[in-house]
């Protein structure tokens, strides 16, 4: 017995049906160079739960009922996001896409989703930039916010954020909507508020349906790690459920060219967009 | 020979090395009417003389004397066996066949055939099927000049499908005549591009048209249906008048991988004609003839072709390219991403061909110096995604106390980590205290791989700074952890052992494996009394350490903690057992199993599966009738340990009825490993199971058992719709010694669309190692498509492979010869270089490059002077200039 991880050895047989079965459920996808990845991630479940092989939570994965999902979904998850992260599309949203939608009469109150929201710091930048824009005093506004990770999710509903997540945010926006206390610092309840917090896989079309149906989509930073064909099949259940026009926001270093034409890509302001027309 | 026939849902028949019928199957006796007892014995040409006048006997000869696989398209070929379709066919009068033809072998020599035909006439019917329309071909045709798309690609799905001969000559006529209108272009090219029919006569009589654009789209369609037979009228298209069509030409002649081409290729990249070089060294990449880098060298002073040039280089070039392109990194203005990604490109090549990345990172070293430093800082600053790697890895082979920062700074990017910590610990311990400072970054990232980087660094100077990081963010304490244990300091021992009770049960392991790591002459007192502990997460820790040394101090405590009255001291307690030589684990297991809760009895299922003897047996099937499933599981698990025959019933009886899935793949798996031929019974029908966890159980154990009756089941699933099904079987045919396995192994590899089965089929005949294997293998690599999976699988290392390898430098065909070379050279053993010497020798010039390649790549001087010689005097004349090259490489060395 020496290193856990060392002991747990992935075969390549293991790797391969762990592998498929989480692409299967969840998007991600985790090529054949990220084997030690997987396996650095996972096998901290095994030894939480006293397994002794990743063939052997394969199966407690695949047959078991119960919230193992959760979990698993919780030691995946990228944690990496902070407050103002790519801000063009939030102000092009803001500068001009959300006074097209009001003054062109459409029916209130205007959605926004932000799909695959982590600990919180997109939708609440987002909330952050409207406000900032009063819009919140002009029209009816819901910005609901989901990821695949129950442990993200109870971070987002808490609030309270440490140092690292507020490193692009204006120092005169952290005085403004955070307080700091033991721990870090605290969201405005207020603006908190403005955010309804759900537990969603992407991969999932049954449960990210309802929310689709929102005109503003952000769903950035997260197909990186999903397979073409993962992202083929969410990006096609938003398309289904958006209104027309409807605009889908990506990560800067993302793009739906190989995998789908059903958007068109466009530019509104100085960010670039897909838009369902 | 004796080769069992199967009965299969396909034809299957052998012959000997004459051709004479061996063995012929039920299903090939019902489809033509001919039994076996007319079929055995008789020559096939005499059986079915129409094969003979149709050209096809030259394949089965070319079987034999070569080894290879030939695969008779019914696109072009139809049949091989006339015989009526199995249901009335309105557009074929006879079956239509897929036809694989494979070699038998008695050690490496090739007695004989054998033949598996498969019928696909109701897949072609219904692919030719027309859509709705019925409409007559010359309809169609006029089609393709509708302005509408939608009619257009209506038209062109049809044409392209089943367009006759009549129908190829109207387009052809209409591409001559109708080329100026671009929709009628656009619909012809794409429809001669895909046809099956065979166009190439016209369409090279095209190339010598007055109209310069016919002749350009004749060079664009050759190339695109990549026929070789065009070849010859490709090279002449090199000196066609007008520059549009020697681009085409140039380009087709890329596609063809056409190795004639290359030093006309060579002559327009020289050129440095804007027009014509460009596509030149596009095709000289996509042919991959290594011999023309020199030549690509002083194109790198050429600002147009420079960057284009290094990409070639990465992908064509040897050590003697790093120079050149590293010396570019120290001058202004130079594309310094691309230069970093062509020396990655070749880091990487040499990585995994040869295992000597370190080779071109050392010769990149010596040549780089402080000029390089300043630009490669500036584009990591700005690069993101794949761009980072290269540009990392080259920063990583620089030195100074800037790069050495930058890398640090690198740590924050996960997909550069390991780049970066492998530069850093080539740095060593002047590194260890920028590293320390970063154990406390915000960004857990970056700690963490801080934490690894330390410990292989190993300085000692670094263990105080990983002793606080242990009380950090848990994957920081995780990573301190295990580089606390490579450092091999005891000083840690007391905050690891503090560790004992976290919370976090990774944290724990973590703890847990450093100590063992370490050891310390106080650990058994300390863990002795660390077993009563009042915190069970210390006494379940305390367990398994105990457990691990077996400190006779500990025993009693030990065994006292299998009732313990925590659930997880217990199952730690059980586990640890067997590895105690103790009298009392028997008992302690068997009550265990019977008693405590689900975890614990899991556990001790789990533990029996390490004690030999009846006792633990009898124990294991009676939790066979545990009321939860995992434990069964793990009673299965542990009995197939055992694989004792009286655990068969049982296992059967959960294969058919047990609730849960688990159970039953794990018992399929568990009968496996006992065997025989009531076990394969019982488990061939599994190959088929709906649910794929019982499938791939099932084929997974027929692999395991010796026995002939387990090798059609197998066959079945190669034949699998599902993928995974067919990788499965071919790794499972690979254990089994029977007749007829290398063969049916190295059809799947020839055939077989999917990569992944293709790679499982070559892997399983490297494990088998036979020598039919190796020949089976070294057949395949003369296939392009096969070639470098084949190569990488023979170049493993492994006894006797060289002297198997040895007997393919006489083969028939030179392409496997050079393919014989090419591992040798890759296996880099005295034994090896010898034989390549030998190479030097081959009637065949491509032999004999390969050989003068891969003789100066390995350093071998006792080659030299005949290397000498074939300089001099060697018929071929890139032979001459590759030993002319070889020889100018070691003088300088000299």
């Amino acid at each position: 017995m020496g290193f856990y991880r060392e002991t747990l050895g992935l075969s390549d047989s293991a790797f391969v049906l762990l592998r498929d079965l989480i692409h299967e459920r969840t998007g991600l996808y985790f090529e054949d160079g990220k084997r030690e990845m997987l396996a650095d991630k996972v096998a901290p479940r095994l030894i939480e739960l006293g397994i002794e092989s990743f063939l052997d939570y394969y199966y407690r994965l695949k047959y078991d009922e119960g919230n193992e999902w959760g979990h698993l979904m919780d030691a995946l998850a990228v944690p990496e996001t902070f407050f103002w992260r790519e801000m063009d599309q939030v102000h092009a949203l803001v500068e001009i896409l959300v006074p097209e939608y009001v003054e062109s009469a459409r029916p209130a109150p205007l959605r926004i989703w932000s799909a695959a929201c982590s600990s919180g710091e997109e939708p609440l930048s987002i909330a952050m930039a409207l406000h900032e824009a009063g819009w919140f005093d002009r029209f009816p506004i819901q910005i609901d916010a989901s990821d695949a990770s129950p442990a993200a999710i109870a971070r987002a509903r808490l609030g309270v954020y440490r140092e690292r997540s507020f490193r692009s945010l204006p120092p005169g926006l952290r005085q403004k909507y955070f307080r700091e206390e033991a721990g870090g610092w605290r969201i405005s309840p207020a603006l908190h508020a403005r955010v309804r917090w759900h537990l969603a896989n992407l991969a999932n079309l049954n449960e990210i349906a309802p929310l689709a149906g929102a005109p503003f989509i952000f769903c950035r930073n997260v197909f990186l790690y999903f397979s073409n064909e993962a992202i083929r099949r969410t990006v096609s259940c938003f398309v289904r459920h958006m209104p027309r026009p409807g605009y889908l926001f990506l990560g800067a270093s993302e793009s739906l060219l190989r995998v789908t034409n059903e958007l068109e890509l466009c530019q509104v302001g100085s960010a670039m967009v897909y838009v369902k027309r | 020979m004796r080769m069992a026939v199967p009965e299969l849902d396909a034809g299957l028949f052998t012959t000997d090395g004459e051709l004479v019928i061996r063995s012929w199957n039920g299903w090939l006796a019902r489809v033509t009417g001919i039994g076996a007892e007319e079929a055995l014995g008789r020559p096939l040409a005499t059986l079915f003389p129409e094969i003979e006048a149709r050209g096809l006997l030259s394949r089965f000869r070319r079987v034999l004397a070569e080894g290879v696989v030939e695969v008779l398209s019914p696109r072009l070929h139809h049949y091989l066996i006339p015989c009526p379709p199995p249901f009335p066919s309105r557009r074929f009068p006879l079956m239509q066949q897929r036809v694989t033809i494979l070699p038998l072998r008695e050690g490496e020599r090739v007695v004989g055939t054998m033949v598996l035909l498969e019928d696909v006439t109701a897949r072609l019917e219904a692919e030719r099927e027309p859509k709705a329309t019925g409409m007559p071909e010359e309809v169609l045709v006029r089609g393709l000049r509708e302005e509408r798309w939608p009619s257009r690609q209506l038209a062109l799905e049809q044409l392209a499908g089943e367009g006759g001969d009549e129908t190829i000559r109207a387009l052809l006529q209409l591409l001559q005549e109708g080329h100026e209108d671009l929709n009628v272009l656009t619909s012809v090219l794409h429809v001669l591009i895909h046809t099956d029919a065979d166009i190439t006569a016209p369409l090279c009589r095209f190339l010598e048209a007055p109209d310069a654009a016919l002749r350009t789209y004749a060079a664009l369609a050759l190339g695109e249906r990549r026929d070789r037979e065009a070849l010859p009228a490709l090279l002449r298209a090199l000196d066609d008048p007008d520059a549009n069509v020697r681009y085409h030409a140039i380009e087709a002649l890329g596609k063809l991988q056409a190795t004639e081409a290359v030093d006309r290729l060579l002559q327009f990249v020289e050129s440095r004609d804007f027009f014509l070089a460009f596509p030149a060294l596009d095709a000289l990449a996509r042919i991959g003839d290594p011999g023309i880098a020199p030549r690509l060298v002083p194109l790198l002073r050429d600002e147009l072709l420079r960057a284009a040039a290094v990409d070639v280089l990465g992908h064509l070039g040897d050590a003697d390219v790093v120079a050149p392109l590293v010396a570019l990194l120290g001058e202004p203005g130079m594309p310094v991403r691309t230069i970093a990604l062509a020396l990655a490109t070749l880091y990487d090549r040499y990585e995994a061909q040869y295992g000597e990345g370190a080779v071109i990172a050392e010769l990149a070293r010596d040549a780089l110096d402080a000029r390089a430093v300043p630009p490669l800082l500036e584009e990591i600053r700005e690069a993101q995604g794949d761009d980072l790697r290269p540009l990392a890895l080259v920063l990583g082979w620089l030195e100074g106390p800037e790069v050495e920062r930058a890398l640090v700074r690198l740590l924050a990017e996960p997909a550069v980590h390991k780049e970066v910590v492998q530069a850093l610990v080539r740095y060593g311990p002047r590194v260890t205290a920028l590293l320390v400072d970063l154990l406390r970054s915000e960004d857990p990232g970056i700690g963490r791989a801080a934490a690894v980087a330390l410990g292989r660094i190993g300085d000692p100077a670094a263990v105080p700074a990983l002793v606080e990081a242990l009380s950090g963010e848990e994957g920081l304490a995780i990573e301190a952890a295990g580089a606390l244990a490579r450092i091999g300091d005891r000083r840690a021992c007391e905050p690891l052992l503090a560790l004992l009770g976290h919370p976090n049960a990774a944290v724990r392991r973590a703890a847990i494996g450093a100590l063992n790591s370490l050891g310390h002459p106080e650990m058994p007192g300390r863990i002795r009394e660390m077993l009563l502990d009042p915190d069970p997460r210390v006494r379940e820790s305390a367990t398994r350490i105990a457990g691990y040394f077996a400190y006779p101090e500990c025993r009693e405590r030990l065994l006292e903690r299998c009732q313990d009255e925590d659930e997880a001291v217990r199952s730690a307690a059980v586990e640890v057992l067997p590895y105690l030589e103790e009298a009392r684990s028997m008992a302690l297991l068997a009550r265990a199993l019977r008693e405590d809760t689900p975890r614990v009895r899991a556990a001790a299922a789990r533990a029996l599966g390490q004690v030999e003897g009846g006792d633990a047996l009898t124990a294991l099937l009676e939790a066979l009738g545990d009321t939860e499933p995992w434990v069964r599981y793990q009673a299965v698990r542990a009995i197939e340990r055992h694989a004792s025959p009286e655990a068969v019933e049982p296992l059967a009886q959960l294969v058919r009825s047990d609730s849960a899935i688990p159970v039953r793949a794990a018992a399929i798996e568990a009968l496996g490993a006992i065997g025989g031929s009531r076990v394969v019974a019982l488990l061939a029908p599994l190959v088929d199971a709906e649910e794929a966890d019982l499938a791939r159980s099932a084929i997974a154990a027929l692999g395991r058992i010796a026995h002939p009756d387990a090798i059609l089941p197998l066959l079945e699933a190669l034949r699998s719709p599902d993928v995974m099904r067919r990788v499965e079987a071919a790794a499972a045919l690979g254990r089994h010694a029977e007749s007829g396995v290398v063969e049916l192994l190295q059809w799947t590899a020839a055939v077989d669309p999917d990569p992944r089965v293709v790679q499982a089929a070559v892997d399983a005949l490297e494990r088998m190692a036979t020598p039919e294997a190796l020949a089976a293998l070294l057949s395949l690599s003369a296939d392009p498509g096969r070639h470098e999976v084949c190569i990488r699988a023979l170049a493993r290392p492994s006894q006797g492979r060289i002297e198997a390898l040895a007997r393919g430098l006489h083969h028939p065909n030179p392409a496997v010869r050079c393919a014989v070379v090419e591992v040798l050279a890759r296996l880099k053993h005295p034994a090896a270089s010898d034989l390549l010497a030998g190479a030097l020798e081959d009637g065949h010039p491509s032999v004999r490059l390969a050989a003068v390649t891969a003789l100066a790549r390995l350093g071998n001087r006792r080659a030299e002077q005949r290397v000498a010689a074939l300089a001099r005097e060697d018929p071929d004349l890139v032979v001459r200039r590759a030993a002319r090259q070889a020889l100018g490489l070691r003088q300088e060395e000299g």
